[in-house]
């Protein structure tokens, strides 16, 4: 990647007693695909929202293209929202919405109706141009809304969960559209979404927070493979969180006792010290489930309490025999003869490779 | 999206009918009752100061046909257009005020103030700017202090806008800032995050989101400024009357009861119009190509 363009510097954000957001330090590249993930009141949107200059850091500073923007109104900033609810302006048609940033900047009145007819175009609804944005569709009101935050040619758009109100369909060829724009014009977008599938589908890195605190950073891959700490694991989900005691540990293998058993866990980093609780996370992808006794590193024994089909997918719910629960997700066709009766014993197996080490703290 | 296709009418019931019922039976008795007759009424004929019934278009060829009709009109017209104007152009920075600058708590008050004048009479309120407004009042008395000769201000076009305003600012007041809190913030905002400088949200966003309710306002004070009485006759001198002012002084000189009712529907029919005119604009949509 080349230089950063957002710099976010120990900021904090408080409102009165509460504190949206309370340690952030984040550098976002140019032309980078950023999504911020998190629960409800994690502090993504107020994060957001101090980006486009509509609240102000109580500390801390955030420069954008090397400028200290503390201070600097939303109007006087490049930072185009597209807003969850769209905040389409109801007295003008689709072409008007779309030139009202121009206007803003002076454009005359020629260049103005060309600009928005050509973005209105590009996103595919140029015969709605002259139409009333109460009697678009949603994903069509969602096209202007894009194309009125692009049409001043940014170099950082801002997204805050755009997609949160589309039809299931229309969210995947919305993110299709997205990632093309985005890849086509180089900018930077940072997206904030509570959706895991959107995040991981269109971004180059993820954010995950929580309380107002960076959980963790990464690539799709990195937080879905090796989450950082509890919270990030079980955000993520599908994923089997169990805690213990170290037993043994050596370079490569770490022995730890849970109340199901001892599992061996090939650490990333430095082993941890004997005595030490720790957790580690097995992706329910990765258990292999069968309906006899695995000979491998780690084994377990459970009961199949449901399961739960999304096509090609099957997600198998068990519960151990001190009722820890555990996922298994397996293809349907892989699951051969697996007798599926709810009560039934089955034995999950995972290599000590697949199981990952929760190092961080949780915030 | 909302409202456009499908605003299903119940069908009448019994049930809502009979609740309707009153309503409808009211208006009938005291406003389509009343106005029938006062359009049969400018028909009727006077002879010997009693009026006798009858079909003849003398009233209105007479009216129609007389300058100081005319002049009362434009004049009343002219002056409950500025007063609109000029009580909307007063009222809109105190609004804003209200919705935009001040807590719930503070609005709740201030609307409960504004609700205070009407407790007593707007005769009673006019009659007060005597003490303020006369040759010798109080700000003739303070305008003396620094030097400066005294200002007539009763009796003129000013004294009539300052009554009618009596009568209507704080309606407005309230009727607009009820219109300004009501609208979507997050509008206001997108309209910052792409460029609009924050006095310029006023013009690009806030007004025309608030259209409706400004426009309604706006009425309110366009119809009680046209076919008020008091303000015209005690603080603007009547000279030369208003539309209302004509109507007593029409039944007062030789019983002319038909005439008068000529002026009425004539007011009727203005206000009628222009009420018409302004809730179309007030509701009206952008036209959908």
């Amino acid at each position: 990647m080349s230089a950063s363009l957002v710099e976010i510097d120990g900021v904090v954000k408080r409102f009165g007693d509460f504190t949206a957001v309370e340690r952030m330090d984040l550098t976002i590249d140019q032309g980078e695909f950023i999504a911020i993930m998190g629960p409800s009141g994690c502090g993504k949107t107020t994060t957001l929202r101090m980006l486009a200059g509509l609240e102000d850091p109580t500390e801390g500073t955030i420069r954008i293209g090397g400028e200290t923007m503390n201070g600097v109104p939303p109007h006087k900033r490049d930072t185009p929202l597209v807003w969850q609810s769209l905040a389409l302006f109801p007295f003008l048609n689709a072409r008007e919405n779309v030139e009202f940033g121009l206007k803003m900047r002076g454009f005359d009145a020629a260049t103005r109706k060309r600009k928005a007819l050509d973005w209105l175009e590009r996103l595919d609804i140029g015969e709605f141009a002259e139409r009333n944005v109460d009697t678009l569709s949603g994903g069509q009101r969602q096209r202007v809304a894009l194309a009125r935050s692009l049409v001043t040619e940014p170099k950082l758009l801002l997204l805050d969960e755009p997609l949160s109100a589309l039809d299931a369909h229309l969210v995947i060829r919305m993110q299709s559209v997205l990632t093309k724009l985005q890849r086509e014009l180089g900018i930077t977008f940072v997206y904030v979404t509570h959706s895991q599938s959107e995040a991981f589908a269109m971004a180059d890195r993820v954010v995950i927070m929580s309380k107002g605190n960076i959980a963790q950073t990464g690539t799709a891959r990195d937080i879905y493979r090796t989450p950082a700490n509890r919270f990030v694991a079980e955000f993520v989900g599908r994923n089997n969180i169990l805690s213990g005691t170290v037993t043994a540990a050596t370079a490569e293998n770490t022995h730890i006792e849970t109340p199901v058993g001892t599992f061996t866990v090939i650490p990333e980093g430095p082993a941890p010290a004997i005595g030490q609780a720790v957790s580690f996370v097995i992706a329910a992808d990765l258990v292999n489930i069968t309906d006899q006794p695995q000979n491998t590193e780690n084994s377990l024994s459970c009961t199949l309490i449901s399961e739960e089909f999304i096509g090609s997918m099957v997600t198998l719910f068990l519960e151990a025999a001190d009722g820890t629960e555990f996922k298994v997700q397996v293809q349907e066709r892989a699951l051969g003869s697996l007798d599926l009766k709810s009560g039934n014993a089955l034995h999950l197996g995972w290599s000590a490779d697949s199981a990952h080490l929760l190092t961080g703290e949780t915030p | 999206m909302r409202g456009r296709e499908n605003i299903n009418m119940p069908r009448p019931n019994a049930y809502a009918l009979t609740w309707r019922l009153p309503i409808i039976v009211w208006q009938f008795l005291f406003f389509v009752g009343p106005l029938l007759f006062m359009v049969a009424m400018s028909f009727f004929l006077v002879k010997n100061y009693r009026m006798i019934e009858a079909f003849e278009m003398k009233n209105w060829v007479k009216m129609f046909g007389r300058n100081y009709f005319w002049d009362s009109y434009w004049l009343t017209l002219w002056l409950a257009t500025l007063s609109t104007i000029v009580t909307t152009l007063v009222a809109f920075p105190a609004s804003f005020a209200l919705a935009f600058r001040t807590s719930e708590t503070v609005r709740r008050w201030a609307i409960f103030l504004l609700i205070i004048p009407f407790f007593t009479s707007y005769l009673v309120r006019t009659f007060s700017w005597y003490t303020i407004l006369a040759e010798s009042g109080v700000i003739n008395a303070m305008l003396g202090s620094i030097g400066i000769d005294p200002i007539t201000m009763l009796n003129t076009k000013f004294g009539t806008i300052v009554g009618y305003m009596t009568l209507t600012l704080p309606l407005v007041v309230v009727l607009q800032t009820f219109a300004l809190a009501n609208i979507d913030r997050n509008l206001v905002q997108a309209a910052r995050n792409l460029g609009c400088p924050p006095w310029r949200t006023i013009l690009t966003v806030i007004v025309p989101l608030a259209k409706t309710g400004l426009i309604v306002a706006a009425l309110f004070c366009f119809i009680l400024s046209f076919g008020d009485f008091v303000a015209p006759y005690y603080l603007g001198g009547s000279k030369p009357p208003t539309l209302p002012i004509l109507i007593i002084d029409t039944t007062k000189s030789g019983q002319q009861w038909p005439r008068a009712a000529v002026v009425a529907v004539v007011m009727m029919a203005t206000l009628i119009t222009i009420a018409f005119a302004a809730i179309t604009l007030a509701y009206r949509k952008r036209a959908s190509a």
